[in-house]
């Protein structure tokens, strides 16, 4: 059983041109502390990031309509009981999202098919996987996404996984890849190449300096043009990462998920 | 006090103090890199030697080459704009902004880049590897070149255009994209930074990082292709700026009464102790194969000190380091350019700008060290050149 609310405290986005992005309750907010409110979770400063972007598009063009468009997703029974809790968790920390949604653990990669989610953010390995399997674009968020920065959102596209695509990946989770970056490539246009909230990242990680000029290639025929490319021919990405601070990585398959 | 002949250099060549080298210590640290996680997979049953399973292993197991760790390799990184010439790009960017220079440089995307001043220092690095990979075929401490530059990635598919067409052994490289490369240059156990940009310069000196900063010369002398050599002023360079304070302060009398006093004190580390000390560590792997006289590494200390009660304190330092330079040259205050001339080095470190640039009219690559008093009096020094010190 899905069902999702819309949150009328805030204007919906436009269902045809909106970037849906799916995240979990568990991500967006964290400790219960038995307060009135829920406390910030690891992907907060992430869902203000993705605000930003909202609100410098919206800046640019006040009639934009390619604007992020944020779901909550919450599958634990005893947090839906609590639904009036979310929402003023919600409104207290003066969060933009449009829409609730409840579901079972079971179905909730339908609830997401269904709300058409371009991208789909969890703190949970198998949930993302599970949603990868169906076909939706997923990627993990952990407490390392916690230290980035709200003013400017900065993806990832894992080089390596562009490059030499999972010989497993389905044709579905190839589309929505492709779906999202030339998305996320018409937003990075709205901005000019300084001071742009979007940043574009590429990160080779055993690839050397070819497989770096490909997936730079590649990502340019799907419409987006990169920012910052890290070609890292074998050395550890954690480091650089550290450095970085990307909100999250995207890879064409599951295999950028496994790290 | 300037003398224009070469008269009171005294050249101290080949201290051949002897070297106890381990066998163990010879560097042959067999790459532990390839017990990592992400090798594991392509890894799991075979030997050690990989097949060329994906595009990745073909190019990493083609004569032998792979990467090596960061923290085992000297990892030198260099920016865009001293490793070629972006000149004319520069002048767009100037002048029409950051949007027309990008353009522009996807525009000329398949025309590669005419190497800059830090090309034949790179290709002679390149050249030691390729000699330290035939004594050591396992070991990871070689020279590990990372471009790092501010530029955006849209000139990155130029850039690695550029690198095929030299041929050039770069595979690593961060594009920040604007953002500050500092972190960066430390997440890859950076051991020495040049860049056109003197502010990063300075920036990663402050974070103890050895750096200094290129120009274009005029004119470029040949250098050696087999031998990479490297020269060093002393004082801030090498050495802290202590006694150069002193000279800057009270004068050179001032100067020489205080080095005397201080004969046997050591002098403090300057900005690149750390990296002649990584010179250093490659040298020795070529004395433990009985290749000291043919070493493909070859250091200069080239100093305004003279070879007196100034220049012993140097070499004392150097020594109680357990650091070897090859060549100590003590000028006296005599100019550096034509020693340097004859010298021939792919790089030389000064902290004194006049010096840079009586050195680079003479056709060597000098780079400077933004360090110390010297940044102070950098205008005083640059009207009154007779100063050598």
């Amino acid at each position: 059983m899905v069902s999702t609310v819309q949150n009328t405290d805030i204007e919906q986005k436009d269902a045809e041109h909106a970037v849906v992005v799916a995240m979990t309750f568990k991500a967006v907010f964290g400790s219960d502390d038995g307060d009135d409110v829920y406390g910030a979770g690891v992907a907060f400063t992430l869902l203000q990031a993705l605000q930003t972007v909202n609100e410098r598009l919206l800046l640019e063009n006040p009639s934009e309509m390619l604007l992020f468009d944020i779901i909550l997703i919450t599958t634990d029974r005893q947090q839906q009981q609590q639904s009036d809790r979310i929402m003023s968790s919600t409104r207290h920390h003066g969060l933009q999202i449009h829409r609730f949604c409840f579901s079972c653990e079971d179905d909730f990669t339908d609830s997401l098919l269904q709300n058409k989610v371009h991208l789909f953010l969890s703190t949970d390995k198998n949930e993302t996987v599970q949603a990868a399997s169906r076909g939706v674009l997923s990627a993990l968020v952990d407490h390392q996404t916690t230290l980035c920065s709200s003013q400017q959102l900065k993806v990832v596209f894992c080089g390596d996984s562009i490059v030499q695509p999972d010989a497993d990946i389905n044709a579905a989770s190839r589309q929505a890849a492709e779906v999202f970056s030339a998305q996320l490539g018409e937003m990075r246009r709205r901005f000019g190449a300084l001071d742009s909230p979007l940043s574009i990242v590429v990160m080779t990680s055993s690839g050397g300096r070819d497989s770096c000029c490909s997936a730079l290639r590649t990502l340019r025929t799907r419409g987006l043009s990169v920012d910052e490319a890290h070609c890292l021919a074998g050395a550890p990405r954690g480091i650089i990462l550290s450095v970085l601070r990307p909100h999250f990585q995207l890879s064409d398959g599951l295999s950028g998920l496994q790290d | 006090m300037v003398k224009m002949s070469l008269d009171p250099v005294q050249v101290m060549s080949g201290q051949v103090k002897e070297l106890k080298v381990a066998p163990s210590s010879n560097g042959d640290s067999r790459g532990s890199w390839e017990e990592k996680e992400e090798f594991s997979q392509d890894h799991l049953g075979l030997t050690t030697k990989p097949k060329p399973v994906t595009g990745r292993r073909a190019r990493k197991v083609e004569g032998g080459i792979f990467f090596p760790k960061p923290e085992n390799a000297v990892t030198i990184a260099v920016s865009s704009r001293v490793l070629f010439r972006t000149e004319t790009e520069q002048k767009v960017f100037e002048q029409k902004g950051v949007e027309e220079y990008l353009r522009y440089q996807i525009e000329h995307e398949n025309e590669p880049f005419a190497p800059g001043p830090a090309f034949p220092f790179v290709k002679a690095l390149e050249a030691v590897n390729t000699r330290l990979r035939e004594l050591y075929p396992q070991s990871e401490e070689l020279f590990d070149i990372v471009l790092v530059t501010y530029n955006h990635a849209h000139v990155g598919i130029r850039l690695i255009n550029t690198i095929n067409h030299h041929n050039l052994f770069i595979e690593r490289f961060c594009m920040t994209g604007g953002a500050s490369p500092i972190g960066y240059l430390k997440a890859w156990h950076t051991n020495l930074y040049l860049s056109a940009d003197a502010d990063k310069v300075r920036e990663a000196l402050a974070e103890g990082i050895a750096a200094a900063t290129m120009f274009m010369p005029e004119k470029l002398t040949e250098v050696s292709e087999s031998q990479l050599r490297v020269a060093f002023d002393g004082d801030a360079v090498l050495f802290s700026d202590e006694s150069e304070r002193i000279f800057k302060a009270h004068g050179l009398d001032k100067f020489f009464e205080h080095e005397r006093e201080n004969e046997d004190t050591l002098l403090d580390h300057g900005p690149l102790k750390g990296f002649l000390e990584a010179l250093g560590k490659l040298q020795k792997k070529f004395y433990a194969k009985g290749q000291r006289l043919d070493c493909p590494i070859r250091t200069f200390l080239v100093t305004a000190r003279s070879a007196a009660s100034s220049g012993i304190r140097a070499l004392k330092t150097l020594r109680a380091w357990g650091l070897e330079i090859d060549e100590a040259l003590f000028l006296a205050g005599a100019p550096k350019g034509p020693m340097l001339e004859k010298i021939r080095p792919h790089i030389y470190f000064d902290d004194q700008m006049f010096h840079v640039e009586g050195a680079a009219e003479m056709g060597t690559i000098a780079a400077h060290v933004p360090y110390g008093i010297a940044q102070k009096h950098q205008k005083v020094s640059k009207k009154n050149t007779t100063v050598a010190k």
